[in-house]
C-alpha cells in the first residue's frame, strides 16, 4: 500500500488520543511480511546515552570479581538479563586538577568531555555523544535526539559546550511528535540523497588505488604482498564509500505505533517508570528507522529529584538526610532508589534490545554509555561513579567484562567507546584525565 | 676520520624506476615519523589526531617491523580520515595564507598553475622526492575535477593533498638501490637523504637535504660529511635520538605494564610516563647534551625526576619545575638506567620482582645476547609459592636452576637479574623480603659482583655493550634484524665510537659516513613473504 | 656456573644492612607528614550494634533529631508563639503539595524558611540573630571519656579523661557539640565524611614537619611545622591518600612552627599563644585559620614512621566556629538536612565556653577543642619560589557571600541587635523558597505568611539594594529557573 503523509497527520491533528491511520507500515516488510533480508550491507552502529543521578551504593554494586564471569551484586540485578551484553566500570576516578569540584556537576561533566569543568553548569568541550554524532550522523535527519524523563528540558547532558545544552523533549508525545509527526522521512522514498562529500572522497580514493601500478614496480615479493594488502585496504575503503551512496535500507522488524498521548511527566517514581520506557522506546524506533543516530535520555539531574509518592523526602534529599545503618553499612532508603535506576536503565535495554534487526538486535548494533555524576551522593564522592556499557557496536566491543579501574580517569571509558564507534582517536581528555589509553582488551 | 666512499654516478631525476634500480627496502612511517613530518611540513598547529596501528618487536627493535609489516583495512582507513582532516586545515582560511603559496586566478574554478605550484611543493616534501611530471599531472587533474565537482578551488586543493598524504609514497619510505660497480648496489640520493633524517632527526628530509640529494652531494664524502655534520650539531638531534632510545631501551613495554593495586599503590597512571621520560632524558642528557661516553649510561647517578617518581625514589622534590636534576648519593644503590623505575618495573611481575625478566631484558637490549623461551612444560609453582621454607625470589629461582634443562638459560640470564634484588617490581628499594635479607651478588661466566652498582660495572666493562650500541642503531637505520647484522657491516662505525671514547656524536658520523651505510644487498628478495617471526617475549 | 647457595653468612651482605641501618643518634633528621583525615575530635560513645543515632554512653537522649520529621519540626515552630496553628500545620504538610512537580523541595524549602525565622518576634532571621531565638535545647554530652589535649595544664572535675587514661582534657566543643548528628560518629557522621572526602579530592592539603637533632623516636629538642600545602593531595590506586609524595609546605597565615620534644616516638609541641593552622571544611567558604588560643599539638608516630596520628588543639573563638559551621550553605540547610540546629548550637557554646575571657566582660569568648589529625609519610619541602594556595575564581565568589553573612551574625551577637540577612547570599533560603513554590497551589499563603529576607520583582528577580559592593552568590540561583536545582542544595 502506499501510505500518504497525511494520513499519519491526520490521525495526529483529530485529537489527543489520536488513533493513527495504520499502526503498522506494511512498507518496511517485504511481501510476506517478514523484516526486509539483511542486505549484507554495513549497519550503522548507533549510540545512545542514558543518565542518571545519584549513583548507586558501592558496597552493593561493585562486582568483587574483575573481568568475565563476575558476580552479579544485588543493585546490578535488575541488568542481570543484558549482563552478557554488558561492560560495568568500578573505580574509576574524576580529577579536578586545579578546578573547584562542584557538586552534582564535575563528576557527570568529566565523563561526558574528559574535562573537569571550570564553571559549575557548563562543559569544558564538546559532549562525547555530539563528537560521536560529527561522524556517524551524516545523513541523517536528526544530527541527534534527547529525551527528559523526569519532564524538565533543561535535563539534558548532550552539548557543543559552555553552558548551552540541546534541548530534550520532555514528554512521550513530544518526542514522539518530533520523531514521526511532520517531517517523518520514510526512508525507502525516492528522494533521498546521498551526502556529497561521499562522491569527493571516492575520487580520492580512486586516485590512490591508481598509484598501485607504478608504486608496485621493482619491489620484492615479499614487498609486493604488503603492498597488495595496502591497497585491498584501499578498495575495502572504497567499497565502504560506495556503501554510503545506497539509501539505507531498514533491516529492522519495526512498526511505529500510535502517538502515546498526553501524560503527566514529573519526578514521581511511578510516572517515572511509565515515560522511561516509552520514551526508549521511541528513541529505539527512530534509531532503527535512521531518523538519527545518536539518542540521549535521562531519567533526572544530577542530584535526581525522584520521589517515591509518600516519601516526603525523595531522592536526592534522603542521600544527604539518611543515616547510615550500622549493621549494614550503608543508607537503606538510598539503596532502594538506587535500584530504581537500575530497573529503569534495564527497562531502557529492554526497548533496545526488542528490535530484531538483521542477525541481532539494534542494541547489538549500538553502543549505549550509561553514567551518573556521584559515587556517594551523600558527601558528592567523585571517585568510583559507576559507569556502565551496553550493546557490542556492530561487534566492535567486547561485553561481559567488569573492569575494576583502580583510580583510573573516566575518560578511559570515553576513549574506548569513541574507539568503538570507529572514531579515528588516539587520546582524550584534557589535564590529569588526559590519556591516550583505552580499554584495548575490551576493542575486538 | 677518512672515509672513501666509491659509488656511481648517476643522474638525478632519472632514477625512479630506472630498469636496473631496485626497491632495497619498504619500510612503513611509525606514528611518531608520521607526526613529525607532517609538523616538519606543514606547521605545528596543524593537529593529527587517528589511531595508528601497533607495530612489533624484532631483534630488539620495533623499527625493524617497520620494513614487513603493510597497512590492514581498519589501519588505511585511519590514514584516509587523518590525510583528510591535515589537508583540510592545510587549505582553510585561516592556513592559506601561510600554506598555499599562490592565488588562484579565481576562487570557484580550477587554476592548474597554482594547483601544480601547491601539489608539487608539497609532494616534493611528502614523498621525500620529486614527482614525475606524470605523478603531478594526475594529481592536478583531480584537484582540477573536485574544484568543478564543489566549486571551490580550496577543497580542490585539499582533496588534490589528501590524496597525496594517503598515498602509499608518504606512507612507506621506499628507499631504491641503483648499481654502484661491480655486484654492488648503493642507495640512491633521495633515498640517502631519507635514510640520513629519519635515523637522526625521525622525519622527512627538509628542504636543504633534498637540494643536496638533487645537487649529488649525497654521493661525494665531502658533500655528505657536510650534511651529517649538519644534522648532528642541530638540535633536532634530540628528537632523532628520542626515538632510537625508545626502541633500543624497549620503552613501549610500558604500554602493557600493570601492577597490583593492592600490594603496590603508589604505581599509579602517571608513573608509566614518568619513567620513560626520566630515562630518555637521562639518556639524551648523557649523549647529546654532555656528549659524554656511553658507558656512563651504565653507572651515572645523575637523573631527571619529576613530583611522581620522587615518591618512588622516596626523594625530596623541589618544585622548580615540572621535572627537576637529580643526583643519587653513593650508597643509594643506583647505578645508571638499569637501576631506574623504567628498567626496573618494565621488566617485572604485577606483584613481585623478576630477576630473570629482568636479567633477560637487560642481555637482551644492552649486550645482544637475547635468551630462549622457556620449555613448554615448565613447572612455576615452586618459584611463585612465597609461603613455602624459601623465602626470597633469589632462593627460590636456584631451587630450580640446578636443574640442567634450565641452569643453561637462567645461568645466562639470571645473575643480571639477582643484583638488582634490591629494588622491587616498581623500583622502589629494599633490604629485606619477607623478613629475610637479600643477597645480592651474581655471577656470570666467572665474574663475580653485587648489586646496582656492581652490575653497572659490570655493563660499563663489558666491550660488548657498546658493540651491542653500534649494531643496535646500524639495525634501526636500515629497518633490518639486528640478530641478523653481520660485526663487518658496522666495523667503521664502531671504531669511531671506541676511538672517540665512546661519544654518540661519533656513532653516528662514524655510521652515516661509513660505506656500508648506504649498500644495499645485490638481488631483489625473492622467496616467502616476510611475516614477523616468532618473538622472543619479554 | 656457580651460583651461590648459601644465603647467611654473607659478609657483605650483613655489612651492607649494617650501613643501611636505622641512622645513627645525634644527627639531624626530617620526617614530613601529609595529612589525610581532619575533623573534630569527638568520641564516639555508642555500641557498634546499635544504630548511630540511638543513645550512646556519650550521648543519653541519642544524637540531635533536630527537623529529622514532622514531629520534630512541629516542636521547634511551637515555641514561636507568634505563629498560629494553621501556619504551624501547613507548614509541616503544604496544602496541595501533591500538585507541585518537585514535592520534596517545595517541604525542603518551606521547611528552611520557616526554620530560619524562629526569633521571640516575628520577623528576626534567627541563623543571622541566633539571640533572638530561645534555645531550642541541644542534647549534650554526658559521657567522661573524650579525645582530645589537657590545655589548662589542670585536672578539674569538668574535664573528660582521654581514651588511654590521661586526666584533664579540655574539650567543651565535644560537650557541646558531641551530640550533634552530622558530627557524631567520625566513622559515619556525615560531615566528617563530608568534610574528609573533599579534602582528600583536593579542596586543600595540610602538612607537618618534624625535625630534630638528635632521633626521631626520642628527641629533647624537635621542631614542628603545620601549615597549608599548594599542591594536592596524591590518592593511590587504591584511593588512600599515597606515601612519599612531596608537598611544598607555605609559611602563610595558616602556619606555625613550634618547639616539641619526642618520647617513643610520641611528639609533644610546646604550648603557644596562638597556633595557626588550617581549618576544617568540605566547601571552600570554610577554608582558613583555627586559630588557637593556648594551642598544642601531639602526634604519635608509629615505630616504622609510616603513620602519624594525634590532636592540635587550643581555644577557638565559638563565634567563629559558630560561622563556620552555620554559613557553609545556609542555615537552614544543614538544619533540615542534617538535624542540626545551629541556634541551639549557639546556646550549647555559650554555655560550654571556657577560655579567652573577654577583657571588659569577663565573659568567655573561647571553647577548648581539638582537631583530629591522621597522616602518612610525605616529603615536606620548602618551595624554591614563593608558593601560594590557589583559590579558584569561583570559589572566591562563594568565600565573599560567606563573610558577608557571618559578620552580620557577628555584628547581631555582638550588639545584640537584630541584623538583616545580606541578599544574594542564599541565606534564609530565599529566593529558593519563592522559586520552588511557584507551582504550589498553596503558594500564596507562604508568600504572605512567611518572613523572607528580601522581594522579589514581577520577574521573580531578587531586588537588590542600592549596590554598596556588588554581592556575589553564596549559592547559585540562577533566574530563569522556575524550579529549584541541584546547585541550590547541596
Amino acid at each position: 500500500m502506499t501510505l500518504h503523509r497525511r494520513t499519519l497527520l491526520r490521525g495526529m491533528f483529530q485529537g489527543s488520543a489520536a488513533a493513527m491511520g495504520v499502526p503498522f507500515l506494511d512498507c518496511f516488510l517485504d511481501s510476506k511480511g517478514q523484516a526486509l533480508a539483511a542486505t549484507g550491507q554495513h549497519l550503522p552502529t548507533r549510540f545512545s546515552t542514558f543518565f542518571f543521578g545519584l549513583g548507586l551504593t558501592t558496597s552493593l554494586w561493585v562486582p568483587k570479581k574483575a573481568g568475565l564471569d563476575y558476580e552479579t551484586t544485588s543493585q546490578l540485578k535488575p541488568l542481570e538479563p543484558f549482563k552478557s551484553k554488558m561492560n560495568v566500570f568500578s573505580g574509576m576516578r574524576v580529577m579536578v586538577d586545579d578546578n573547584p569540584n562542584f557538586q552534582h556537576w564535575s563528576g557527570n561533566a568529566a565523563i561526558a568531555t574528559g574535562i573537569a569543568p571550570t564553571k559549575a553548569s557548563q562543559f569544558d568541550s564538546k559532549t562525547i555523544d555530539q563528537t560521536i554524532a560529527d561522524v556517524i550522523s551524516r545523513g541523517t535527519r536528526f544530527k541527534s535526539v534527547a529525551a527528559a524523563a523526569s519532564g524538565d528540558p533543561k535535563h539534558c547532558y548532550s552539548s557543543l559546550g559552555g553552558a548551552n545544552t540541546l534541548p530534550a523533549d520532555p514528554s512521550p508525545m513530544a518526542l514522539y511528535t518530533r520523531l514521526f509527526g511532520p517531517g517523518f522521512q520514510d526512508p525507502s522514498k525516492a528522494d533521498w540523497k546521498p551526502d556529497p562529500q561521499v562522491m569527493l572522497q571516492q575520487s580520492v580514493l580512486s586516485a590512490v588505488s591508481d598509484e598501485r601500478k607504478d608504486f608496485m614496480k621493482n619491489l620484492g615479493a615479499g614487498d609486493k604482498t604488503r603492498m597488495d594488502q595496502y591497497f585491498t585496504s584501499v578498495r575495502e575503503a572504497e567499497l565502504q564509500l560506495a556503501a554510503e551512496l545506497k539509501r539505507p535500507e531498514i533491516v529492522a522488524k519495526v512498526a511505529i505505533p500510535a502517538a502515546p498521548g498526553e501524560m503527566p511527566v514529573n519526578y514521581a517514581l511511578p510516572n517515572v517508570r511509565t515515560v522511561t520506557p516509552l520514551m526508549a522506546k521511541l528513541g529505539a524506533l527512530a534509531l532503527a528507522t535512521d531518523q538519527t543516530r545518536v539518542f540521549n535520555l535521562a531519567i533526572s539531574e544530577p542530584g535526581s529529584n525522584i520521589f517515591v509518592p509518600g516519601d516526603p523526602l525523595g531522592y536526592h534529599i534522603t542521600t544527604h538526610m539518611e543515616a547510615i545503618d550500622q549493621n549494614l553499612g550503608y543508607q537503606p532508603r538510598v539503596a532502594k532508589y538506587n535500584v530504581y535506576s537500575m530497573e529503569l536503565l534495564a527497562s531502557v535495554l529492554k526497548e533496545l534490545d526488542g528490535i530484531p534487526e538483521g542477525d541481532g538486535t539494534l542494541l547489538d548494533h549500538s553502543l549505549l554509555f550509561a553514567y551518573s555524576d556521584q559515587s556517594y551522593a551523600k558527601i558528592h564522592a567523585v571517585d568510583g561513579i559507576p559507569i556502565m556499557l551496553a550493546g557490542n557496536a556492530n561487534g566492535r566491543l567486547k561485553t561481559g567484562y567488569h573492569i575494576a579501574g583502580g583510580g583510573a580517569p573516566v575518560s578511559r571509558v570515553g576513549l574506548t567507546v569513541q574507539k568503538a564507534m570507529g572514531l579515528s582517536v588516539d587520546g582524550w581528555g584534557k589535564g590529569s584525565m588526559e590519556t591516550k589509553n583505552a580499554y584495548t582488551e575490551l576493542l575486538a | 676520520m677518512a672515509v672513501i666512499l666509491v659509488c656511481a654516478v648517476f643522474g638525478v631525476g632519472s632514477v625512479w624506476a630506472a630498469d636496473n634500480s631496485h626497491v632495497a627496502s619498504l619500510r612503513r612511517l611509525s606514528e611518531q615519523e608520521y607526526r613529525n613530518s607532517i609538523a616538519d611540513i606543514f606547521g605545528k598547529d596543524i593537529a593529527v589526531q587517528g589511531m595508528f596501528e601497533p607495530q612489533v618487536r624484532m631483534g630488539g627493535l620495533v623499527a625493524t617491523s617497520t620494513a614487513v609489516l603493510s597497512v590492514t583495512p581498519a589501519g588505511f582507513e585511519s590514514f584516509s580520515k587523518m590525510a583528510d582532516s591535515i589537508a583540510t586545515q592545510v587549505t582553510d582560511e585561516k592556513h592559506r595564507g601561510k600554506l598555499v603559496s599562490c592565488n588562484p586566478k579565481a576562487a570557484n574554478a580550477p587554476d592548474d598553475a597554482c594547483a601544480s605550484e601547491f601539489l608539487g611543493h608539497y609532494g616534493l616534501l611528502l614523498f621525500r622526492r620529486p614527482l614525475t611530471s606524470a605523478e603531478l599531472r594526475a594529481r592536478v587533474n583531480l584537484a582540477g575535477a573536485m574544484t568543478k565537482s564543489s566549486g571551490d578551488f580550496y577543497a580542490g586543493l585539499r582533496y588534490g593533498l589528501a590524496e597525496l598524504i594517503q598515498s602509499p609514497n608518504f606512507l612507506f619510505r621506499k628507499e631504491m638501490a641503483v648499481p654502484a660497480g661491480g655486484k654492488a648496489y648503493t642507495l640512491d640520493p633521495f633515498s640517502r637523504a631519507t635514510r640520513l633524517s629519519y635515523l637522526m632527526w625521525d622525519t622527512a628530509p627538509d628542504a636543504e637535504l633534498l637540494k643536496a640529494a638533487e645537487a649529488g652531494d649525497l654521493n661525494t664524502a665531502a658533500g655528505l660529511e657536510k650534511q651529517v655534520d649538519r644534522l648532528l650539531a642541530s638540535p633536532r638531534l634530540e628528537t632523532g635520538m628520542r626515538a632510537f632510545f625508545t626502541d633500543m631501551l624497549e620503552l613501549d613495554t610500558f604500554d602493557n605494564v600493570s601492577k597490583d593495586a593492592l600490594i603496590y599503590p603508589k604505581w599509579g597512571g602517571a608513573m608509566a610516563p614518568s619513567a620513560k621520560e626520566e630515562t630518555l632524558r637521562t639518556t639524551i642528557n648523557l649523549a647529546l647534551r654532555e656528549n659524554g661516553d656511553m658507558r656512563d649510561l651504565m653507572t651515572t647517578r645523575k637523573t631527571f625526576i619529576n613530583r611522581s617518581l620522587a615518591a618512588i625514589y622516596d626523594v625530596d622534590f623541589s618544585f622548580g619545575g615540572d621535572w627537576m636534576p637529580y643526583e643519587f648519593p653513593a650508597d643509594s644503590g643506583r647505578s645508571g638506567i638499569v637501576t631506574q623505575v623504567s628498567t626496573l618495573s618494565m621488566f617485572s611481575h604485577p606483584g613481585q620482582s623478576s630477576p630473570t625478566k629482568r636479567g633477560v631484558a637487560l642481555m637482551d637490549i644492552f649486550l645482544c645476547e637475547p635468551t630462549p623461551t622457556p620449555p613448554a612444560n615448565v613447572d612455576f609453582s615452586v618459584i611463585n609459592d612465597t609461603s613455602g621454607p624459601l623465602k626470597t625470589v633469589r632462593e627460590r629461582l636456584m631451587a630450580h636452576a640446578t636443574t640442567p634443562t634450565c641452569a643453561s638459560c637462567h645461568t645466562h640470564s639470571d645473575p643480571i637479574g639477582l643484583s638488582l634484588e634490591g629494588f622491587n617490581t616498581i623500583g622502589g628499594r629494599r633490604l629485606t623480603e619477607n623478613g629475610q635479607l637479600i643477597d645480592l651478588s651474581a655471577t656470570i661466566k666467572g665474574t663475580t659482583f653485587r648489586d646496582g652498582p656492581g652490575l653497572g660495572k659490570y655493563l660499563h666493562d663489558n666491550p660488548k655493550y657498546p658493540a651491542c650500541l653500534a649494531r643496535k642503531l646500524y639495525a634501526y637505520a636500515k629497518g633490518v634484524d639486528s640478530e641478523e647484522v653481520d660485526a663487518t657491516a658496522f666495523k667503521a662505525a664502531y671504531k669511531n665510537f671506541t676511538d672517540s671514547g665512546y661519544r654518540m656524536r661519533a656513532l653516528l658520523k662514524g655510521l652515516a659516513e661509513s660505506p656500508e651505510f648506504f649498500s644495499t644487498p645485490a638481488a631483489i628478495q625473492d622467496a616467502s613473504a616476510e611475516q614477523p617471526t616468532k618473538l622472543a617475549s619479554h | 656456573m656457580t651460583l651461590r647457595t648459601s644465603l647467611l653468612g654473607s659478609t657483605v651482605a650483613v655489612a651492607a644492612i649494617a650501613a643501611l641501618a636505622q641512622p645513627a643518634a645525634s644527627a639531624p633528621w626530617t620526617r614530613g607528614f601529609v595529612v589525610g583525615t581532619y575533623g573534630f575530635a569527638f568520641h564516639y560513645g555508642g555500641r557498634p550494634e546499635s544504630a548511630e543515632t540511638d543513645p550512646g554512653a556519650d550521648c543519653p537522649r541519642g544524637s540531635s533529631v533536630h527537623f529529622a520529621d514532622e514531629e520534630n519540626m512541629r516542636k521547634a515552630l511551637v515555641q514561636q508563639p507568634w505563629r498560629s496553628k494553621e501556619e504551624i500545620d501547613n507548614i509541616i504538610r503544604p496544602p496541595g503539595i501533591e500538585k507541585a512537580r518537585l514535592p520534596t523541595y517545595v517541604r525542603f524549602y518551606v521547611w528552611g524558611r520557616a526554620a530560619s525565622y524562629r526569633g521571640w518576634r516575628k520577623g528576626i532571621e534567627t541563623y543571622v540573630n541566633p539571640f533572638a531565638a530561645p534555645d531550642p535545647g541541644q542534647p549534650q554530652v554526658t559521657g567522661r571519656i573524650a579525645d582530645g589535649l589537657n590545655l589548662d595544664g589542670k585536672v578539674k572535675p569538668t574535664d573528660f579523661v582521654g581514651t588511654d587514661g590521661e586526666k584533664g582534657i579540655d574539650n567543651a566543643l565535644y560537650r557541646a557539640w558531641g551530640c550533634d548528628a552530622p558530627f557524631r560518629n567520625p566513622a559515619s557522621g556525615t560531615l566528617d565524611l563530608r568534610e574528609n572526602t573533599q579534602m582528600q579530592e583536593g579542596l586543600y592539603t595540610v602538612v607537618i614537619r618534624i625535625t630534630g637533632n638528635q632521633d626521631p623516636r626520642n628527641d629533647s629538642d624537635a621542631t614542628v611545622e603545620i601549615g597549608y600545602s599548594p599542591d594536592k593531595i596524591v590518592r593511590d590506586a587504591v584511593g588512600n591518600v599515597a606515601s612519599d609524595y612531596s608537598y611544598r609546605i607555605v609559611k602563610s597565615e595558616q602556619y606555625t612552627r613550634l618547639k616539641a620534644k619526642i618520647k617513643d616516638g610520641v611528639v609533644e609541641t610546646e604550648q603557644v599563644d596562638r597556633l595557626h593552622v588550617p581549618r576544617i571544611g568540605w566547601f571552600p567558604d570554610q577554608m582558613g585559620d583555627a586559630d588557637f588560643h593556648s594551642g598544642r599539638l601531639r602526634l604519635k608516630i608509629d615505630a616504622d614512621g609510616r603513620a602519624a596520628a594525634g590532636f592540635v588543639g587550643g581555644y577557638r573563638n565559638w563565634l567563629d566556629l559558630l560561622a563556620e559551621n552555620t554559613f557553609a550553605q545556609t542555615g537552614a540547610e544543614q538544619g533540615i538536612r542534617d538535624h542540626e540546629d545551629a541556634v541551639s548550637l549557639y546556646y550549647a557554646l555559650k554555655r560550654n565556653a571556657d577560655g579567652m575571657p573577654d577583657p571588659k566582660t569577663g565573659r568567655n569568648t573561647g571553647i577548648s577543642m581539638a582537631y583530629r589529625i591522621k597522616a602518612v609519610p610525605a616529603h615536606v619541602v620548602d618551595p624554591a619560589k614563593p608558593a601560594q594556595v590557589r583559590r579558584p575564581e569561583e570559589d572566591e565568589k562563594r568565600r565573599k557571600g560567606y563573610e558577608m553573612v557571618k559578620a552580620a551574625m557577628l555584628k547581631a551577637v555582638s550588639t545584640r541587635t537584630v541584623q538583616e540577612v545580606p541578599l544574594g547570599t542564599g541565606e534564609g533560603q530565599f529566593p529558593a523558597m519563592e522559586r520552588t513554590i511557584a507551582d504550589l497551589p498553596s503558594k500564596d499563603f507562604f508568600l504572605k505568611t512567611l518572613d523572607a529576607p528580601g522581594k522579589l520583582d514581577e520577574n521573580g528577580k531578587v531586588i537588590m539594594p542600592k549596590p554598596k559592593n556588588e554581592p556575589p552568590r553564596q549559592v547559585t540561583n540562577s533566574p530563569a529557573t522556575a524550579v529549584a536545582s541541584a546547585d541550590d542544595d547541596q
